[in-house]
């Protein structure tokens, strides 16, 4: 399943979440982290979130 | 005088005819929560120096709130599965939760399966509210709508769940279920109900992208009360004609949608996210019981005896060399995924388990995080890779150092980064770089931790996951069972043998 993370694509399993999205982006190192990351519509959403094919999340 | 009388005349109008003006407009409130997943307790999140939730404190609020308006109290799914609080006695405690502060109505969520249909039918047995899944086939004891009524007002609400439950929980757990389209549900159950509730709302655990989609698809849906994405969606997002709401996670927020109704319209709302967090003194002390109920339970359960270790469980070296402690881990991934080798990285085991008594939260101190089992065709030469990356950082002890299960490899640390692996077998036999094996590991690991690329290229390379029979059958993933963490696997697989004696046989060996 492709995801877009910062607009980087990265290809994860379905059924995984924002935090292994943000793993493969590099993100989130250390299981350390102080960021928020937002949906294409600027909702804050949590690491455990379901991400769904095409998504496209942000951090910031 | 004039300007007195006046406005005197316009008040004792609106008081003797507001009530004939507004007597067919009815306000109703819609108090939702998503995705608790057994969070009963306040929390720092990451990146926050405050804490979060606690359902003590959602609870007041929802009676406060409650005495305002009529109201709805609802759930979006996930509630019963993640945190110890909920996960030590199989979601019991938030079933009981729900029951007191009496919900309305809850969807199926994808997580609700993790503990097996068995513990699941009994949960659902214990609600005292209806359990919906509109879209689930093969569950009997699941109602596809619910219709309730408050001040004359009839709201159908329709529970949807994704469709991509197969692949996110054990294949067991949903075995002879199906997991139809939702948006033909929906449309389905829409057309059924416009014409017996004045308004519609679908209870979704399909995530908010999902929700959008979906207002935008079937017509007629006034309200969707989302979850599954926890999302943060701080006021009621407008598609179409279609009222999009979705509270977080974790009990961090209540979500509150206040709606006016004429003609079995909505023609006025106004909704918002009331942020939880601690504040003494205002927790509903009914609730307050059942939370600290069940963390005697868990502190119960935390102690209980699980079996005993001959020898001292090494979780101290397991960054620099084979450990008896990393190969039982490494051993139960491979047997609970029926792969041909495992590979974990070192990182994962947190400290060591002394001889005696081994009890539960022993096991829950080693593998602290929540990581699950996946398991994934690589490639000799891949596997290669892996073991490579594993032994390349060994100077700086860093977690990425691996622990094996089902082969056996050599190398040397004098070496170059990069070439240090001489020798690998597996099943007594040299590796075959083109030949595919199944390799377990963590979902850490399969989603690039510590650095490991190799997992992450096959998961590229297997280009769909079409679910069939209700199992996810990617080309290079073999098994991924996000509902149970590894800690829980490894307890099962102590308590089945009692006695553990592992040892250190020469999986991994440094050459000079």
């Amino acid at each position: 399943m492709k995801v877009y993370v910062n607009d980087t694509p990265v290809d994860i399993l379905p059924g995984m979440t924002v935090k292994h999205a943000l793993i493969y982006a590099g993100l989130l190192k250390d299981r350390e982290f102080l960021k928020k990351v937002y949906d294409e519509w600027g909702n804050e959403i949590g690491l455990d979130g379901a991400l769904s094919e095409g998504a496209k999340i942000y951090v910031k | 005088m004039r300007k007195t009388s006046i406005v005197f005349f316009f008040i004792l109008f609106f008081v003797i005819f507001a009530p004939f003006i507004y007597a067919d407009q009815t306000e109703i409130r819609i108090l939702y929560v998503n995705d608790f997943h057994g969070f009963a307790e306040p929390y720092k999140p990451f990146g926050s120096d405050e804490m979060y939730g606690g359902i003590v404190y959602l609870s007041a609020r929802v009676n406060s709130l409650r005495k305002e308006k009529v109201s709805l109290l609802l759930s979006a799914g996930d509630m019963i599965q993640s945190n110890n609080w909920a996960n030590l006695s199989q979601g019991e405690s938030v079933i009981e939760l729900m029951n007191t502060m009496r919900f309305d109505a809850m969807v199926i969520g994808n997580h609700e399966f993790d503990f097996g249909q068995d513990v699941l039918k009994k949960r659902i047995s214990e609600t005292k509210f209806p359990v919906l899944g509109a879209n689930v086939e093969g569950l009997d004891m699941l109602k596809p709508f619910v219709i309730k009524e408050l001040n004359g007002i009839k709201a159908a609400i329709i529970g949807i769940v994704t469709e991509d439950t197969p692949v996110s929980t054990h294949p067991r757990n949903i075995s002879g279920l199906k997991f139809l389209s939702s948006e033909s549900i929906a449309e389905k159950y829409v057309k059924e109900l416009k014409n017996k509730a004045d308004i519609i709302i679908i209870l979704s655990h399909i995530g908010h992208h999902a929700d959008r989609i979906l207002a935008e698809k079937v017509k007629g849906i006034d309200v969707i009360v989302g979850g599954h994405s926890h999302t943060k969606v701080e006021k009621p997002v407008s598609v179409g004609n279609t009222l999009i709401v979705q509270a977080w996670e974790h009990a961090k927020a209540l979500g509150v949608l206040d709606l006016t109704v004429k003609d079995g319209k909505i023609v006025k709302f106004d909704g918002y996210l009331d942020k939880i967090k601690p504040d003494a003194g205002k927790e509903d002390r009914v609730v307050l019981k059942i939370v600290d109920k069940y963390k005697q339970k868990v502190d119960s359960v935390l102690n209980e005896k699980i079996g005993e270790a001959d020898i001292d469980l090494d979780g101290e070296n397991v960054r620099k060399m084979e450990t008896n402690l990393g190969n039982i881990v490494a051993d139960v991934m491979r047997h609970a995924s029926g792969a041909d080798v495992a590979i974990i990285n070192g990182g994962t085991i947190r400290t060591s388990i002394k001889k005696g008594d081994v009890k539960v939260k022993n096991v829950y101190s080693v593998l602290p995080f929540d990581n699950y089992i996946v398991a994934i065709r690589l490639t000799g030469k891949q596997i290669k890779e892996a073991l490579e990356h594993g032994v390349s950082a060994i100077e700086e002890g860093a977690g990425r150092f691996p622990q094996v299960s089902g082969l056996s490899f050599q190398y040397k640390k004098s070496a170059k980064a990069g070439e240090r692996i001489n020798e690998i077998l597996i099943a007594d036999k040299p590796i075959d770089p083109a030949k595919e094996y199944i390799v377990a590991t963590n979902d850490f690991l399969a989603a690039g931790g510590d650095d490991y690329k190799v997992f992450g290229e096959a998961i590229k390379a297997s280009r769909d996951f079409p679910i069939i029979g209700g199992v996810m059958k990617g080309e290079k993933v073999i098994y991924s069972d996000s509902g149970r963490w590894l800690r829980d696997v490894v307890i099962e697989y102590i308590k089945e043998k009692k006695r553990i004696v592992p040892t250190v046989e020469g999986r991994i060996t440094e050459i000079q």
